[in-house]
């Protein structure tokens, strides 16, 4: 039996769920019965990027950060200053961007990461605290409260994504990028060493692994992956201010997280999907439940399913199935 | 006579009330099997951890090649050449029994981020000599047919084995083996020993901590006794065997005296 | 500025300073002695001081018997909180330790927000609210009671880790639970004395201060946040440093908004404490024993 993430390519399961899926995403904006769900996608598609960052750091380095929409935000607003106010061309803006957030996270993670405790959640909990401050006090810059417009949309020649479709199109493009970018880290040596320290930190360190630089890498990597979703929400939206980059976002990325799973690639896109569709089917008719609904959510899975809750329905399943084989199977 | 590979002075560690190691003097011959014995609690495996840094010294120093190791972590202390197993095993098992011999050559192995996001060229071909190497290893430790299994599902034996071709995959010059022989039967000990005759053939000198006293006697060139954190006899092993304080050591350890 | 104006801020400092310190003091013990970050320290705050206004408001009950009872509900919450926690603890994962104390304090909060009021509520002071003068600054009653009580509890921690049996234990298990269970002492035993004696200081923190600042159902967040950075200070291990590092948090942030100037404005006084936060994880990243190191 192979597992691990080899296994994918050679599970017909996984294979066929992701064929689906893709036929799925193609579908909707060509579809005039599905299409209403085009904004919920593209925002599923944006949000999935922060996700998959705080899965992969919540597995690999066993901490939580609640900063992602820091980063995120960062991305934003750069994206957004830069291209409106001093007419910078929107992709450099957002390689800007990215860079910015990985220098922030760098600096942050750098100290905390060589500490014993779990200050990670608390220090990036101030981060995006600080941040909303900054976004909502630098009026002059961001706009204020009532944030920026008019910023302009991405184009790549003659092609302008200024169009629901185009622009589905784009960020999906963008997420399924940083899903396979993520497969190939942790299939090569970079990720071995992930795996091994989510594995035991003592026998990681034994060959060879600098536990706190691989644990700063994936810090960065995940400010990088919210900054770029803070950029392309931005050019999708032509607008930003600094509602959605409070304390409850943050909270809503966890919860994401947790129901996709540690460490867990696709699972993060799961957890993005669930609980977005949940926020905005379900829980927008009932006030401002959402937050109790997360917290219960956060505590539930945790308690019952520590390794996140697509993680566990996949294990579940393929032990299932290794039950099935067994028994079919003659020896 | 060469000089030896590793070397401690005075070496003590104190953690809280209780000192664990106390003032050791060490000197460990290139290419020799030696191995650390003891009853319990006289402090082999933290000298194991001082050893591999995983604790600091509380006073005195440990010299790896004539160099002073300081406070070098324990991952640094790989790259040198120091390798070691665990008395608990410590698998990875969230990945094969391959992948997990792969991870010992981390730090002979360099490409980075960039270079595996985009699966470029470098990538593969280090990868390429990654499995290769990988693979002569666990071929050497005989569970070269394992290499697709999850390492959980091998038996405590050979998950030992297992361990040990990771720590071979580091391309060590000084392998540390915590307890090797607890939890084998008598032919996988036999199988041990052979191998440790191996591992000395390829030029690596290995240090043993080791409760098994047949074991111990079979392979070792020179022994080093522990009680209460102090050395209290070294020599060969029917050297240590007759000596009176390594006796009394035992016999107070077995009458359960402390 | 005159005395009297500085003076003024020094008090509001060393006010919330104390406020600062019960939590920092909360944080300290349940890390020392679990090493678990508590995330929902500071809604046993906003419980405190919320509890004892709906037991005064809604069920007329008097001022001294809801003070008790607020306590007493938030301490046995801060058990319940362990016992939830506990079960995680024995599958894999820190993560999860943590994310159910973040998923415990939103809820905590969510359901404070729905249940009772979403605007802030202000329990009667204790002993009115007629100011005294003090060298050009007015100080009301209810400050004398944040200060003295910090201080007093204070006193009593002090006395309870040095002298009681418990409170050795619980030192003991701070030392090294490993030990502490070789001489008898019930680690899971200690960590659930210690989430309800945190939960407690915390509540305590906020029954005295709700009357003075009034409480919301989001109090709780900024207090936790503030209380974090008095705790690491004091390094998580230090009971005493971690109390004066509260009134520390305290003192700058008032300074912050008497300033007046430049980026030292009230609307960055909150920033001010978060900043510090980073510093100090900075110092001591880089002064650190190598026991201390994660490698």
């Amino acid at each position: 039996m192979r597992f691990g993430v080899r296994a994918l390519y050679q599970n017909k399961w996984a294979i066929l769920a992701f064929a689906a899926m893709l036929a799925l995403l193609i579908v909707v904006p060509l579809s005039p019965v599905l299409d209403k769900y085009t904004m919920l996608l593209t925002f599923i598609a944006i949000n999935a990027m922060v996700t998959l960052g705080l899965c992969l750091l919540m597995g690999y380095t066993g901490q939580v950060s609640l900063g992602q929409t820091a980063f995120y935000g960062i991305g934003a607003y750069i994206s957004a200053i830069l291209s409106k106010t001093y007419g910078v061309n929107p992709w450099l803006a957002m390689l800007i961007a990215a860079a910015a957030a990985g220098l922030f996270a760098y600096l942050i993670g750098f100290p905390i990461f060589r500490l014993r405790g779990n200050y990670l959640a608390m220090a990036t909990l101030g981060l995006v605290l600080v941040v909303y401050t900054l976004f909502r006090e630098l009026g002059s810059l961001t706009g204020g409260p009532d944030g920026m417009s008019g910023i302009p949309h991405l184009s790549i020649g003659g092609l302008h994504f200024n169009t629901p479709a185009t622009r589905y199109f784009l960020v999906w493009s963008f997420c399924l990028a940083a899903l396979v970018l993520s497969q190939n880290i942790i299939r090569s040596r970079t990720g071995r060493a992930l795996r091994a320290i989510h594995g035991s930190e003592a026998a990681a360190q034994s060959v060879g692994i600098d536990l706190s630089r691989y644990k700063v890498k994936i810090f960065v990597l995940s400010a990088v992956y919210a900054s770029i979703a803070g950029s392309l929400f931005v050019h999708t939206l032509r607008f930003v201010n600094p509602q959605p980059f409070g304390f409850l976002a943050s909270v809503m990325i966890v919860t994401m997280a947790v129901v996709g799973g540690l460490a867990s690639i696709w699972g993060a896109l799961f957890g993005t999907a669930v609980v977005r569709i949940l926020s905005n089917e379900v829980l927008l008719r009932f006030g401002s439940l959402d937050i109790i609904v997360y917290g219960l959510i956060l505590m539930v899975v945790m308690i019952f399913v520590p390794q996140g809750l697509f993680v566990g329905l996949r294990d579940t399943f393929q032990r299932w199935r290794l039950k099935r084989a067994r028994q079919e199977a003659p020896t | 006579m060469s000089s030896p590979i590793l070397e401690t002075k005075g070496l003590t560690r104190t953690f809280g009330g209780l000192t664990a190691v106390d003032g050791v003097d060490l000197s460990v011959e290139s290419g020799r099997i030696t191995a650390v014995i003891g009853p319990n609690g006289a402090g082999k495996t933290t000298l194991f951890n001082l050893i591999a840094g995983v604790y600091m010294p509380t006073s005195g120093d440990i010299l790896f090649e004539g160099k002073t190791l300081g406070k070098s972590p324990p991952h640094r202390r790989a790259a040198l050449g120091i390798a070691r197993t665990f008395q608990n095993v410590l698998l990875f098992d969230n990945m094969t029994v391959l992948e997990n011999v792969m991870s010992g050559q981390h730090p002979r192995s360099r490409y980075g981020f960039l270079e595996a996001a985009l699966r470029l060229p470098k990538a593969h071909r280090e990868e390429e000599r990654i499995v290769l190497a990988s693979r002569r290893f666990l071929n050497l430790v005989g569970l070269g047919m394992y290499a697709d299994r999850n390492p959980a599902s091998l038996p405590l034996g050979q998950q030992k084995l297992l361990t040990i071709a990771r720590a071979l995959a580091t391309e060590p010059r000084l392998l540390l083996l915590d307890e090797p022989g607890a939890g084998l039967n008598a032919l996988e000990k036999q199988g041990l020993s052979e191998l440790i005759r191996r591992i000395q053939e390829m030029g690596i000198t290995v240090i043993l901590v080791e409760h098994d006293m047949d074991l111990v006697m079979g392979i070792a060139e020179w022994v080093v006794v522990l009680d209460s954190g102090q050395k209290i006899a070294e020599g060969t092993a029917s050297q240590i065997q007759k000596d009176k304080k390594v006796i009394a050591a035992y016999l107070g350890d077995e009458e359960g005296a402390g | 500025m005159e005395t009297g104006q500085f003076l003024q801020y020094l008090v509001t400092g060393v006010t919330m300073g104390s406020i600062y310190a019960l939590v920092g003091l909360g944080f300290t013990i349940i890390f020392s002695v679990t090493g678990i970050i508590n995330f929902a320290q500071g809604e046993f705050v906003m419980l405190g001081g919320m509890l004892s206004f709906i037991l005064f408001d809604s069920f007329g009950l008097p001022m001294g018997l809801t003070v008790v009872l607020s306590i007493a509900a938030a301490a046995l919450l801060g058990i319940l909180l362990y016992l939830l926690g506990i079960r995680s603890a024995r599958k894999a994962s820190p993560v999860s330790l943590i994310v159910i104390t973040i998923g415990a304090s939103i809820f905590v909060r969510g359901v404070a927000a729905e249940i009772w009021t979403k605007d802030p509520v202000r329990p009667p002071y204790f002993t009115g609210s007629e100011s005294l003068s003090w060298a050009g600054a007015y100080i009301q009653p209810q400050v004398l009671w944040i200060i003295g009580t910090a201080l007093v509890a204070m006193i009593v921690l002090h006395v309870f880790f040095s002298y009681t049996t418990l409170g050795k234990a619980l030192r003991a298990c701070a030392i090294s639970r490993q030990a502490a269970g070789l001489v008898g002492i019930d680690a899971r035993a200690m960590a659930l004395i210690a989430f309800g004696l945190a939960a407690g200081l915390g509540a305590i923190g906020g029954v005295v201060m709700a009357p003075h600042t009034t409480v919301s159902y989001e109090s709780g967040v900024m207090l936790g946040l503030k209380g974090f950075v008095a705790a690491a200070i004091g390094g998580f291990k230090s009971h005493t440093t971690a109390f004066f590092g509260g009134l520390l948090v305290g003192i700058i942030e008032a300074l912050t908004v008497a300033i007046n100037w430049g980026p030292f404005r009230s609307e960055y006084a909150d920033a001010v404490a978060l900043i510090a936060l980073l510093v100090i994880l900075v110092i001591r990243s880089r002064s650190l024993s190598a026991g201390e190191r994660a490698s």
